[in-house]
């Protein structure tokens, strides 16, 4: 970490290699296309790379990583709000989605996959970003707190808010899943 | 109706987790006994909570293109001279600097300051407004049932006003609760009624002795220490001359 801060070229392709997964997913549920995602995770980066001097170690260096990408995120959302589209409308209806699904399909499984995703991808900015932050990266309350910067009451409440979202999204869809 | 109890609300998903610890659970536990409402919601995020367990295994395409890889060694220059190298954001500028831009964008400044100023106006007429009546706005007043306090005892209605003088105010810090008996006559110990204040309902605690007219939800707690009526949540304190 020090050594980053000293612009050691190993050490920031370092940290790069041990966020860019969590930065990248975060980014692209956030913003929903991979391009942009990349556009975002560039972003990130260079914002980590240039404010890492600055680095107090007053959070964990995860929790100052995520807040830059929320930040970022969060200013994508501002620029491009993309039209809603129902989730029916990506995926067909319950009708059109085969029934029977074999576990041991990889095309089921991906399909059941991309059906998840999509509906968490549709859920509001602010709901959508409390679910990745728990689901995808795993993060505390505490830890989500910190990033969102608010209450950790207000992160339980949006979270209550988005898991009620996402059940109302997916339940046509509740067998196949 | 939806119920009004967000503090334990808020807990679900820590239980449904496993991770609220012993005395919040069986609060919670009980609430649930008692409250549709909290059962149906508790069923929903349980469905929810599921699914949204799965995208811890999910994955998308490998992030990281290689341009981007390779660009890492020049961001790192970049860092180094303080450059702005992948960020194209001074061209844009000099094409966005016609005049007609500009124009444009100096009437978008004035009014986006025109509408602060107007917005920030209603803000202090807001809060001028709200001295008494504490949520005033997202509920009606007049829709509460008057009663003494004995007469709880015979109310079927959720939503009552009672009068009575406040004693025994206490304050929970970690539950972010405020409780206080509401008593009918305090010179001879009469009928009462517990009175709770919980987040995030946010209002000031009434000043012990004042005499005051509740607004809230009524309940019988019928806990074993306890069996009594409680306006729980309170919703709106307004105060009354002695």
């Amino acid at each position: 970490m020090r050594a980053a801060q000293d612009n050691d070229g190993h050490a920031l392709r370092h940290l790069y290699e041990a966020y860019r997964a969590q930065v990248y997913s975060l980014a692209l549920y956030s913003v929903g296309d991979p391009a942009q995602a990349q556009d975002v995770l560039q972003a990130v980066f260079l914002k980590v790379f240039r404010g890492l001097r600055g680095f107090r170690f007053h959070s964990t260096l995860a929790t100052w990583i995520y807040r830059i990408a929320h930040n970022e995120c969060r200013e994508h959302h501002r620029r491009s709000k993309p039209p809603f589209v129902p989730l029916e409308a990506v995926l067909g209806s319950m009708d059109e989605v085969d029934p029977k699904p074999n576990s041991h399909d990889q095309h089921a499984r991906r399909e059941r996959d991309r059906i998840i995703q999509q509906a968490v991808m549709q859920l509001p900015f602010q709901m959508r970003e409390v679910v990745v932050l728990k689901y995808v990266e795993g993060l505390s309350y505490d830890d989500m707190s910190r990033v969102l910067e608010c209450a950790p009451g207000t992160v339980a409440s949006r979270l209550n808010r988005a898991l009620a979202a996402l059940e109302e999204r997916l339940r046509p869809f509740k067998e196949f899943l | 109706m939806s119920c009004w109890r967000f503090d334990l609300q808020k807990r679900m998903l820590p239980y449904l987790e496993g991770r609220l610890p012993e005395p919040k659970r069986a609060r919670l536990e009980r609430h649930l006994l008692d409250c549709e409402s909290c059962r149906a919601l508790l069923v929903r995020l349980r469905a929810g909570h599921q699914m949204a367990q799965r995208l811890a295994s999910l994955e998308f395409e490998s992030a990281g293109t290689p341009d981007f890889e390779s660009e890492i060694a020049g961001l790192e220059g970049a860092v180094a001279e303080g450059g702005t190298r992948g960020i194209a954001w001074r061209g844009w500028l000099e094409r966005l600097a016609t005049p007609r831009m500009v124009t444009a964008l100096s009437a978008v400044v004035l009014l986006q300051l025109g509408l602060l100023v107007v917005s920030n106006r209603s803000i202090l007429l807001g809060e001028r407004s709200r001295t008494s009546i504490v949520v005033a706005g997202a509920i009606d007043l007049a829709e509460f049932r008057q009663l003494a306090i004995p007469e709880l005892k015979s109310n079927t209605q959720p939503h009552v006003a009672t009068d009575g003088y406040v004693e025994d105010v206490h304050t929970d810090e970690e539950e972010g609760t405020v409780a206080f008996k509401l008593v009918q006559n305090p010179q001879n110990g009469s009928s009462f009624v517990v009175c709770e204040i919980m987040s995030p309902i946010r209002m000031a605690p009434p000043a012990d002795g004042s005499r005051v007219r509740v607004y809230g939800v009524e309940r019988y707690d019928a806990q074993q220490d306890r069996k009594w009526y409680e306006v729980n949540p309170v919703l709106s304190i307004v105060p009354l001359k002695p």
